[in-house]
């Protein structure tokens, strides 16, 4: 595959990558060689395809979270009827015999239930407790310190919520929205970039102001400002994240497009009389994809310490969010007396970053055809 | 460190306002920028008489049968025992933004170290709560009811040696109403309340206010502090000139070393004109006062834990019962205070009357029933805190013991909430009335430290039925949207302090509905006005506390404040070698550990001392791992009983 | 070539304008301004409640026109555009006009925190360079050994641990508990009485945990950056052919490879100019030290408008001037980069 010139191979140095042919992606749903090539070729990186298989794992295992680490239960035998409290509208005591009208506390039920010995059980799910259930016991003060017993396995944080609850709950919403900026700044960035690439000149030249312009702007007012108007939200902050995170994108596009617009694929299909669209959509992007895909692991990893970086400094999602930033404050306070705060999620951030990185690695060398040459 | 409401009661209530700059006490000024030598006048400025409305005025010569009062019999709380010398150590959190006593960003918290320093003619005692000499001797109250005159003590210097006399209580009153500090408070308090004040001789000098209240409040509202007025020249460039300039001041500091960004140094003046007065004497002990600029608590606790700084405030729960703990507590080189205080507070949950639903009382009624603050005490407040019971406590015999605050209980919230027509819960457990409406809220709060006590009430809440939405802003933040009563739930406090509780300013209609006052609640009552009116015009303290019960039950019965929590105490570490009385600390002391006169608002402050040889004997156990075994002091005397 | 670069330095002009303006219109609409602040501390004490004792401060609101002098003395008076171009005249006479928080000119506050942000700045980039560039290189030739793998996950660690958490650690173990090191600060409190030998050490040993958790974030991208351009280097052909010609591969390297292989390294050198102006302000405040960042945030977060500004324009100027330095750094390196043909690189 050795097809580029060493001049352009210079040139992509900095993050290399080597241009490829244009693959037809229009052609049905077979698969391309050249993927499958690449597939092998991260399979065969270890360390990033463990990651890689080991974050997917986490990540579906965290979707589905509700069944994993919950305060509600997940099956509940009652009077020979089952019911499924996991998902939907909460179910007051009063259905399982209680007194009171507001959701059931199942931890309560399921130890009521067995002692009364009349058949009916409560099935919990492995972790007994919500990311928001304050589990207080009055005369014992939080934080209380990790314990098989108690089923707080990573303790809990200094309001009696269970860490590890919190800390799976917070994954969850770290990388929702590190996958949503990653989607919303990478179309601007593509359309955009490409854009400025492509026909340079005016367009370019105001575009690349309007970036360095944009780049200077505190993000921090943005947010004091919103956050005057409306209670912050995962969307709203995600809004405001985007305003701000589509530069980078657009200006790695841009250079890549300069690139790629002069080669001579390029200019044979110009001279072949295709139409700008065509130019773009079938030679450019196809070509500057491995560019988008080696920056993905890094752009995921920017995500998730941004959210981290906001809440702990308190500009983040409101309170009670389950949050690593928020975890991370509390961690810095107990430092001494709660370490286990500070451990989980402190080990949590680098595991999930490293990994990030390790996979981010692995792509790019999946995408890079050259063989690394080394010497003993 | 908790309440930052009582942090900022307690810097304004040293807020004698004044300004100077002194010379003579070995200034030693290291600043990181050049400034102008600034040249104080060679001759006072010539300022325009003080303007008399209509109607207001204090009589040309001084009236004959003014009845001169003193006060010499009180007790005397200083401790004999106490020694002279030694540096303190202490720090704040980030260097002042100025020197300056008035005037923009004075309100910071090295203005607690300014202001104290700075007299005014007469002092509170911290626990008969009356009236003690400072700058004035004697005082006499006028026939019209809203006028004091004062004797000034002729020992009184500022810190450059100049007399104090009547002529820089009349420049107060110009000064402060001057436009050149830039402070439109100050500019309306002096001119909307303090009326007309006149010098008599050297020495003698009346003043008169608004309005007619008892002698002791009197002193509290129309007793200003002097100004220097040999020192300040009045111009558009004052704020500026003034910044960094060290104003002469009264008490027994002066600032005598500042560098930018790093630390402060004051230093006693060694022939104080207060030095052998009553209740002045075996004071402010230490000889110099190292404020040192440490920006992080955890660090600041670390430098505590070496010996760096001697004491370390732990009225916070988690401070008093994790932080200090170690070696250096366990072997008593470091000693544990608790001292329980009887200090105004008022904080709770303020709601807001022109939100269509919070406007029905009933709604109030459910909130406040579903509020577990029990829960919130015996877990994350581990017990120390106690349920306030009314909107402000705190004033003696003005408090109303007999109002019960309405308890966690789901069954009456039920009820109430039934009546008001959220009988219905929808999928997620909350509460809707016919109209779809949820009753969900938001509470505005700016103390990140409070979203703990705040998420086990809305965890509690659920139970009920109700929703609350945390609305967590920065500090300026929610204040802004709370005096813009954008807010449906105030999570606050107030600066409550002095002799009497107030509620016009809080509750009285010509507020509410109106944005920049403090009638956060919007609380409008036609029945409660004319006695709000009455408390204020009475000059009859029996009429005044009868007033001020009846007032608290109104406000309890209307249920617009759900009280929350009270701080019943003040607690701290100090080594070994920071010496106290006996008694810890005076009755109202805000804090033990006050190098200066003022503790919230009574001359409780300065009565510590540093004992050098038990410094030696302690670093010395220190360095070869002798203990003096763990020593926790704990004074109950004026614990007040929780009300529930 | 010079044309490209007159062009870029004229271009500055728009870029800056543009970015004052911008951020001069965000100031005021940002809620809390000095105005705000004021109120809510004047606020917290009332009338005549008993707060009144010693308080001075009336419980009466402003009337319209005092509050019209507030904002005639923060400025707040005229329309954004007006006051936007009085700040501008301001600044092209060099006078950034006064903090709001500091009443002092904002050029000394700015110039009080340069000497220790310098210092820290220029350390950080010797370090990173330093420890990168020989790092990079090793872990290139030995692609793929323990030794590789060990060091990604240090510096990786080290990049994803945030550096907050890892000054405190560092503080609570080196400096509370093992006391090898002071509790934070730029230099002792008697530094000026010590021999110049003393003040040296003095500084060293305040700079040690701070320097530390400033570089353990910044290693790993600079240190995978070097390594992959290197190792692409290494597989071109004209690295091969010299090898298989017999040159010592030692000299391959160094000879050839490494000065290529610094291309990728030297696009970014330019902007590290900027890097005086930034430090973490956390790192800042729990080292106790008196920097830029922290001068940053705070006025940020307490809406010190003209300090903000002060500092925007610098950092913008810094910025914009580091992008054209960082061409020219890639134009000295790399003969072949022609600019100003149609394709700007940045």
């Amino acid at each position: 595959m050795k097809t580029a010139t060493t001049d352009s191979r210079l040139a992509d140095s900095a993050s290399g990558r080597s241009p490829q042919r244009p693959s037809r992606l229009r052609e049905g749903f077979t698969i391309n060689p050249q993927t499958v090539k690449q597939w092998r070729r991260f399979r065969s990186i270890k360390r990033g395809y463990y990651s890689a298989v080991a974050l997917v794992v986490a990540l579906i295992l965290s979707a589905g979270a509700e069944l994993l680490v919950n305060g509600r239960a997940l099956i509940v035998s009652y009077d020979g009827e089952l019911y499924f409290p996991t998902y939907g509208d909460i179910i007051p005591g009063n259905t399982f015999g209680r007194d009171y009208e507001y959701e059931t506390d199942y931890r309560d039920l399921k130890a009521l239930f067995k002692e009364q010995d009349r058949g009916n059980w409560v099935l919990m799910p492995p972790v007994p407790y919500g990311p928001l259930e304050n589990d207080l016991i009055p005369g014992y003060f939080p934080p209380y310190a990790p314990s098989f017993e108690s089923g707080h396995y990573l303790g809990t944080d200094q309001t009696g919520r269970d860490v590890l609850a919190r800390l799976i709950y917070g994954f969850r919403i770290a990388f929702a929205f590190a996958f949503l900026l990653l989607l919303c700044n990478y179309l601007i960035g593509i359309a955009v970039g490409c854009a400025m690439g492509f026909w340079g000149g005016v367009f370019d030249l105001l575009f690349q102001r309007v970036i360095e312009i944009w780049n200077m702007v505190p993000s921090l007012y943005v947010i004091m400002i919103v956050t005057s108007i409306v209670i912050p939200n995962f969307w709203t902050l995600a809004v405001v994240m985007v305003i701000f995170g589509w530069t980078q994108m657009t200006w790695n596009m841009r250079t890549s497009t300069y690139k790629e617009k002069t080669r001579e694929y390029v200019l044979a299909a110009r001279a072949l009389g295709a139409s700008n669209t065509r130019q773009i959509g079938s030679h450019v992007i196809p070509n500057t994809i491995s560019v988008i895909v080696s920056f993905i692991p890094f752009s995921i990893a920017g995500g998730i310490f941004l959210l981290t970086a906001l809440d702990y400094l308190g500009f983040g999602l409101p309170p009670p969010t389950p949050s690593w930033g928020e975890l991370l404050a509390q961690g810095q306070n107990h430092i001494v007396t709660a370490p286990w705060i500070i451990l989980s999620v402190g080990i949590s951030i680098s595991i999930v970053l490293i990994m990030v990185n390790y996979i981010g690695e692995a792509v790019r060398e999946a995408f890079d055809p050259k063989k690394h040459a080394y010497y003993q | 460190m908790d309440c930052p409401a009582k942090n900022i009661a307690a810097l304004a209530f040293g807020a004698l306002l004044t300004a100077g700059c002194g010379s003579e006490t070995n200034i030693h000024l290291e600043l990181g920028t050049t400034h102008e030598p600034y040249a104080p006048p060679e001759t006072a400025v010539v300022l325009p008489p003080i303007e008399v409305r209509e109607g207001d005025g204090l009589p040309d010569t001084l009236p004959e049968d003014l009845v001169w009062i003193t006060n010499d019999e009180d007790p005397v709380f200083a401790s004999p025992d106490a020694k002279r010398g030694g540096t303190f150590h202490t720090s704040i959190s980030g260097f002042p933004l100025t020197l300056r006593r008035v005037g923009p960003d004075s309100n910071g918290s090295f203005a607690g170290f300014l202001r104290p320093n700075q007299f005014g003619p007469i002092a509170l005692h911290p626990d008969t709560r009356r009236a003690i000499p400072a700058l004035a001797t004697h005082w006499a109250f006028g026939a019209d009811g809203r006028s004091i005159y004062y004797r000034l003590n002729p020992k009184a210097r500022w810190s450059d040696g100049v007399p104090v006399t009547a002529d820089d209580f009349v420049f107060a009153v110009q000064f402060m109403r001057s436009k050149a500090i830039v402070a439109p408070w100050y500019n309306n308090y002096y001119t909307e309340r303090i009326r007309d004040l006149k010098r008599y001789d050297d020495h003698t000098y009346g003043v008169q206010g608004a309005n007619a209240m008892p002698g002791a409040e009197m002193h509290g509202s129309y007793g200003i502090g002097p100004q220097p007025r040999h020192f300040h020249v009045l111009n558009e460039d004052w704020v500026a000139n003034t910044n960094w300039q060290i104003e002469p001041n009264t008490g027994p500091y002066q600032v005598t070393k500042v560098r930018k960004g790093k630390y402060l140094e004051m230093t006693r003046k060694a022939d104080w004109w207060g030095n052998d007065l009553r209740y002045f004497k075996h004071r402010f002990n230490p000889d110099k006062i190292r404020v040192d600029v440490i920006r992080d608590p955890n660090v600041a606790f670390q430098h505590f834990l070496k010996g760096n700084l001697d004491t370390m405030g732990l009225v916070l729960p988690q401070y008093w019962h994790d932080k200090a703990t170690g070696a250096a507590f366990d072997r008593g080189y470091i000693v544990k205070y608790w001292f329980y205080n009887e200090q105004p507070e008022a904080s709770g949950m303020y709601l807001n009357m022109s939100d269509p639903i919070l406007a029905d009382e009933r709604v109030r009624f459910g909130i406040a029933h579903s509020m577990d603050f029990e829960r919130v005490i015996t877990t994350v407040l581990r017990n120390d805190y106690d349920r306030l019971s009314t909107f402000q406590i705190g004033f003696g015999d003005y408090d109303n013991n007999d109002i019960q605050p309405r308890e966690f209980d789901l069954d009456k919230a039920d009820a109430y909430f039934d009546a008001a027509g959220f009988e219905t819960r929808g999928g997620d457990g909350i509460r809707i009335n016919d109209a779809g409406q949820r009753l969900s809220f938001q509470v505005t709060y700016g103390w990140p430290q409070h979203t703990d006590r705040l998420v086990v009430l809305q965890e509690e809440a659920r139970k009920a039925g109700l929703e609350l939405v945390l609305d967590l802003k920065d500090g300026p933040g929610s204040f802004k949207k709370m005096l813009e009563k954008k807010h449906q739930i105030a999570w606050s406090g107030w600066a409550a302090g002095g002799l009497a509780p107030g509620y016009w300013e809080h509750f009285h209609s010509v507020n509410a509905n109106k944005t920049q006052t403090n009638n956060i609640t919007n609380h409008a009552n036609p029945r409660m006005d004319p006695l709000i009116m009455q408390y204020r015009a009475s000059t009859s303290l029996e009429e005044r506390v009868r007033l001020a019960r009846i007032l608290e039950q109104m406000v309890h019965d209307s249920g617009v404040v759900v009280p929350t929590f009270r701080v019943p105490y003040t607690r701290a570490g100090a080594w070994r070698w920071v010496k106290l009385p006996e008694s810890l600390a005076p009755r109202t002391s805000a804090s033990m550990f006050s190098a200066f006169a003022d503790t919230g608002g009574f001359s409780g402050g300065g009565l510590f001392w540093i004992d050098l040889e038990e410094k030696e004997r302690t670093l010395e156990a220190k360095s070869d791992g002798e203990s003096f075994g763990p020593t926790t002091i704990v004074n109950t005397t004026y614990r007040v009983q929780p009300a529930s | 070539m010079t044309s490209y670069f007159i062009r870029r330095f004229l271009l500055i002009v728009p870029t800056f304008i543009g970015v004052t303006i911008l951020v001069f219109t965000l100031t005021r609409l940002v809620p809390g301004g000095p105005i705000e602040r004021m109120m809510s501390e004047a606020r917290l004490a009332g009338d005549e409640t008993a707060a009144s004792s010693y308080d001075s401060q009336g419980g009466s609101t402003l009337s319209d026109a005092q509050l019209e002098d507030l904002k005639a003395y923060y400025g707040f008076d005229k329309p954004v555009v007006v006051s936007y171009f009085e700040w501008l005249g301001k600044v092209l006479v060099l006078d950034l006009g006064r903090s709001t928080r500091y009443s002092d000119p904002v050029w000394d506050t700015i110039t009080d925190r340069l000497p220790v942000s310098i210092f820290y700045g220029i350390w950080t980039l010797i370090l990173t360079y330093g420890v990168c560039i020989p790092l990079g290189m090793y872990k290139a030739i030995r692609h793929k050994t323990a030794f590789d793998n060990v060091t990604s996950a240090v510096i990786f660690a080290g990049y994803a641990i945030p550096s907050y958490v890892v000054a405190l650690l560092l503080l609570t173990i080196f400096a509370a508990n093992l006391e090898w090191f002071p509790l934070g600060g730029f230099v002792g409190p008697d530094f000026d009485e010590l021999s110049l030998i003393g003040k040296a050490g003095d500084l060293f040993i305040h700079a040690v945990l701070p320097l530390i958790a400033y570089t353990a974030g910044s290693f790993a991208f600079s240190t995978i950056l070097m390594k992959n351009s290197l190792m692409d280097n290494l597989a071109a052909e004209y690295v091969r052919t010299a090898v298989a010609k017999g040159m010592d591969f030692k000299r391959a390297i160094f000879g050839h490879a490494f000065r290529n292989s610094l291309i990728p390294l030297a696009t970014g050198f330019g902007n590290n100019i900027s890097l005086i102006l930034t430090g973490s302000f956390l790192i800042e405040k729990i080292f106790n030290i008196d920097g830029f960042g922290l001068l940053g945030f705070e006025s940020l977060v307490e809406r010190d408008y003209p300090v903000v500004m002060g500092i925007l324009v610098l950092s913008s100027l810094l910025f914009l001037i580091g992008n054209i330095l960082s061409d020219i750094c890639v134009a000295l390196v790399d003969p072949r980069v022609k600019f100003g043909s149609g394709e700007t690189s940045q």
